[in-house]
């Protein structure tokens, strides 16, 4: 009954093939630019393909084989549909299906990469990585509490909904203003008392003290992280000098 | 250990509940010491004044000396308390910070900076100890509240501090996580740990405790032993709002007749007379139930987790829904309120109704009542609930439920109690036949659970029926005719409250805890 939020898992995979999560944010970054953002132009098309298949490739070696097939089938077919329809020429009908088949393409890859990056990382891990890349506690402490609040706030939501489900309030049922302030003033009021119940808690455990702070994951560069790296400067790389005309 | 000298403390927000007013009292090691008394007492305040909250979190005076292991706590900073005090609080869903369990528990080691080694060593034996391995590598989110409240234990026990500060820990919590809880305060006991527990519902912990400090407004009224405690009369643990210390105590609660009377009286509020007569209810006559035929559920590729042969309920009356965690109760309540698709049919001598119709035919008071209350005030709420408003019928039923002075306030800023009044009488309002209700007890002293109790009742008479989720016994034999028992999602047993019924539900209780 609960809708799936950030981090969402029964498990942490950690089977097989395991990437540093500064590789994933790299891969997050690099597909986020240079296929949905489309750096380099329409040359890049094989370098598309490599990047999109990697995020698939990384979920079917951490054990999700059925999500990364159910993903590669839509690439595929999105892919498919742009090749085939490109041949057809013109018409409104080719032309939005064209458009939409473009679109599903570029974004579905960035979505499995996010999808990859959250449901593989512990909140651990993560705030292992930002500090091996020295990024401030100002940015780190405020992603990983987003970790934590954002499932927080989708949970609060999802069971006043049910509650207004079952007293007939609906959207639509008269004021549009009206429904939305009794969804949101409930959703905000609760998510902002288990905001400051947890923030108590988390200062009786030692939040904020100035004391250099350990970290029990285990974080690194192996072979895997160095293909990935490797592969992201190849695209960038080849993005920079298809840009400048070479 | 801990002292408390000539302690006053009044929070700067301008609540005057939980005020201290010259509390003094001093903590040996080891030993385990149970603070209780009414919502507002300060019980919560001394757990707060111990870990530091107040004043370093919630501002306040404090006048007079706290001190923990040489440490005045008015000038010592939170972190450098930590390593000396472990604090566990009321609500499982609020207390953890990070995402899976296993970043949980080192969660506090982490921020004191130790070495990595020493944590993975210690993680591995609070694992052993607390018969948690089952638990690792989950997400926190999919964890039930006892188990969330086990690995809050847990996590405060990594770090070894001394002291352990624990405010209202089973609130949420039904009797088999209750006993779980348990054994934990015992292992902190034999480990020598110094403990602090504030806390409403007792009996569970009269083999734990070696001193119960009572507070009332404030003030420390008495100090003594578990056993000088039940020695107690009733009528000053009432006055005290104390929970009964152990549950054989609960025998002698007046029969059900009786009780009703009683906890009318506990309403402060001109509350209709009842029109039934004194005298046990009957068992219910075969025109006056409702049956419930067909409930089954199962989630995606699982076995059901609902299966129940056909049962019938009184049609005016309270019925207890109790079983052990995962027996299947909120799933029940899910089928039966229509909120989730299922073929179960509830039926009367006149009419059945399917799931869908359910949706417009039940009225659920939901675990967290926060989730319930979604008007701009106490009025609009139980005009949103009434088929059609009717300002001067919403009025009279304000008046009933002693509500009157409350209904310009929104209803979230109330306090629990009357969050849960609220609650039941826009369940009134909403006039719909059945009316469901989830734990509505959990978190409240003697005075708001009677007042619950008393509530169940004024429905009931109004010839509702009424179906009530719980794992509070005191509920059961005050405000409660029938008992539905469910175990593994089929019936275990369906009986009424007669006295063979009271000593039934009353041994299924002492059983589990």
């Amino acid at each position: 009954m609960r809708p799936a939020g950030l981090g969402e898992r029964e498990k942490p995979t950690h089977r097989g093939v395991v990437l540093d999560p500064r590789s994933k944010l790299l891969l997050l970054a690099t597909i986020a630019t240079i296929v949905l953002g489309g750096m380099g132009g329409s040359q890049m098309l094989w370098m598309h393909a490599v990047l999109s298949s990697l995020p698939l490739a990384m979920l079917a070696f951490s054990g999700r084989f059925v999500a990364a097939m159910i993903c590669a089938a839509a690439f595929g077919a999105a892919f498919f549909v742009q090749a085939a329809l490109v041949a057809q020429g013109s018409g409104t009908g080719i032309f939005v299906l064209l458009l939409l088949s473009g679109i599903f393409s570029r974004m579905l890859p960035a979505i499995v990469a996010a999808h990859y990056l959250v449901t593989t990382t512990t909140v651990s891990e993560f705030v292992a990585g930002m500090h091996r890349m020295h990024a401030p506690d100002s940015i780190v402490i405020p992603l990983s509490v987003m970790f934590r609040f954002i499932p927080t706030v989708v949970e609060e939501a999802t069971s006043i909904q049910q509650v207004m489900k079952m007293r007939g309030i609906r959207v639509g049922a008269g004021h549009p203003r009206k429904m939305l302030e009794y969804r949101l003033v409930p959703t905000m009021i609760c998510s902002a008392r288990i905001g400051e119940e947890l923030s108590a808690a988390a200062l009786t455990r030692g939040l904020g003290a100035p004391i250099a702070r350990t970290n029990v994951s285990h974080i690194g560069f192996a072979i895997q992280d160095w293909i990935i790296a490797a592969i992201c400067s190849w695209a960038f790389i080849a993005a920079s000098l298809s840009m400048i005309g070479a | 250990m801990i002292t408390f000298d000539d302690v006053s403390f009044r929070y700067t927000n301008g609540d005057d509940n939980n005020c201290l007013s010259h509390v003094d009292f001093t903590i040996e090691r080891g030993q385990a010491v149970l603070f209780c008394g009414a919502s507002g007492s300060g019980k919560s305040t001394v757990t707060r004044l111990v870990n530091g909250l107040a004043p370093h979190y919630y501002n306040g005076e404090i006048t007079g000396r706290v001190t923990v292991d040489g440490l005045d706590i008015a000038t010592t900073e939170l972190h450098q308390l930590t390593p000396k005090v472990g604090s566990v609080f009321q609500n499982p869903r609020s207390q953890f910070f990070t995402v899976d369990t296993d970043s949980e528990l080192v969660f506090a080691c982490e921020n004191l900076g130790m070495d990595v080694e020493d944590i993975l060593a210690r993680k591995q034996t609070t694992i052993a100890q607390f018969g948690i391995s089952s638990l690792m590598g989950r997400n926190i989110f999919k964890l039930s509240g006892g188990e969330k409240q086990k690995i809050a234990c847990a996590s405060v026990s990594l770090h070894s501090p001394d002291v352990l500060v624990l405010d209202e820990p089973s609130s949420n919590l039904d009797s088999a996580a209750m006993e779980d809880l348990r054994r934990i305060l015992l292992l902190w006991k034999a480990q020598g740990k110094t403990l602090l527990i504030a806390e409403h519902r007792l009996h569970f912990l009269a083999e734990v405790v070696d001193r119960v400090v009572c507070l009332h407004e404030g003030r420390i009224c008495h100090d003594v032993t578990p056993e000088e405690l039940t020695r107690l009369p009733r009528e000053e643990r009432e006055v005290l709002g104390l929970r009964p210390l152990t549950l054989k105590d609960l025998d002698n609660t007046p029969a059900t007749s009786a009780g009703r009377d009683h906890v009318r009286a506990a309403l402060p509020a001109p509350v209709p007379a009842p029109a039934r007569a004194p005298g046990p209810t009957p068992a219910p006559a075969p025109g006056n139930v409702v049956t419930l035929s067909g409930f089954r559920y199962a989630y995606r590729k699982h076995e059901p987790v609902l299966d129940m042969e056909s049962c019938s309920l009184p049609a005016a009356g309270v019925t207890a829904v109790i079983g052990r965690n995962g027996a299947g109760k909120s799933t029940f309540a899910s089928c039966l309120s229509g909120l989730v698709r299922n073929p179960g049919l509830a039926s009367t001598s006149q009419k059945a109704w399917k799931w869908r119709e359910r949706l417009t035919q039940c009225f659920m008071v939901v675990q967290d009542v926060n989730h319930q209350l979604f008007g701009e005030s106490v009025q609009t709420e139980i005009l949103l609930s009434q088929p059609t408003e009717d300002q001067h019928a919403a009025e009279e039923l304000l008046d009933a439920f002693n509500l009157l002075s409350l209904k310009d306030r929104h209803p979230l800023s109330l306090s629990g109690g009357e969050k849960q009044r609220v609650a039941i009488a826009s369940a009134i309002a909403s006039e719909r036949p059945v009316v469901i209700l989830d734990e509505p007890t959990s978190g409240l002293d003697l005075r708001h659970m009677r007042q619950v109790s008393a509530g169940l009742r004024m429905l009931a008479d109004r010839g509702r029926t009424v179906i009530v989720i719980t794992h509070d016994p005191e509920l059961i034999l005050t405000g409660c005719d029938h008992v539905l028992h469910l175990d593994k999602g089929s019936v275990a047993a369906n009986y009424p409250l007669d006295a063979a019924g009271r000593r039934r539900v009353l041994r299924f209780f002492t059983t589990t805890s």
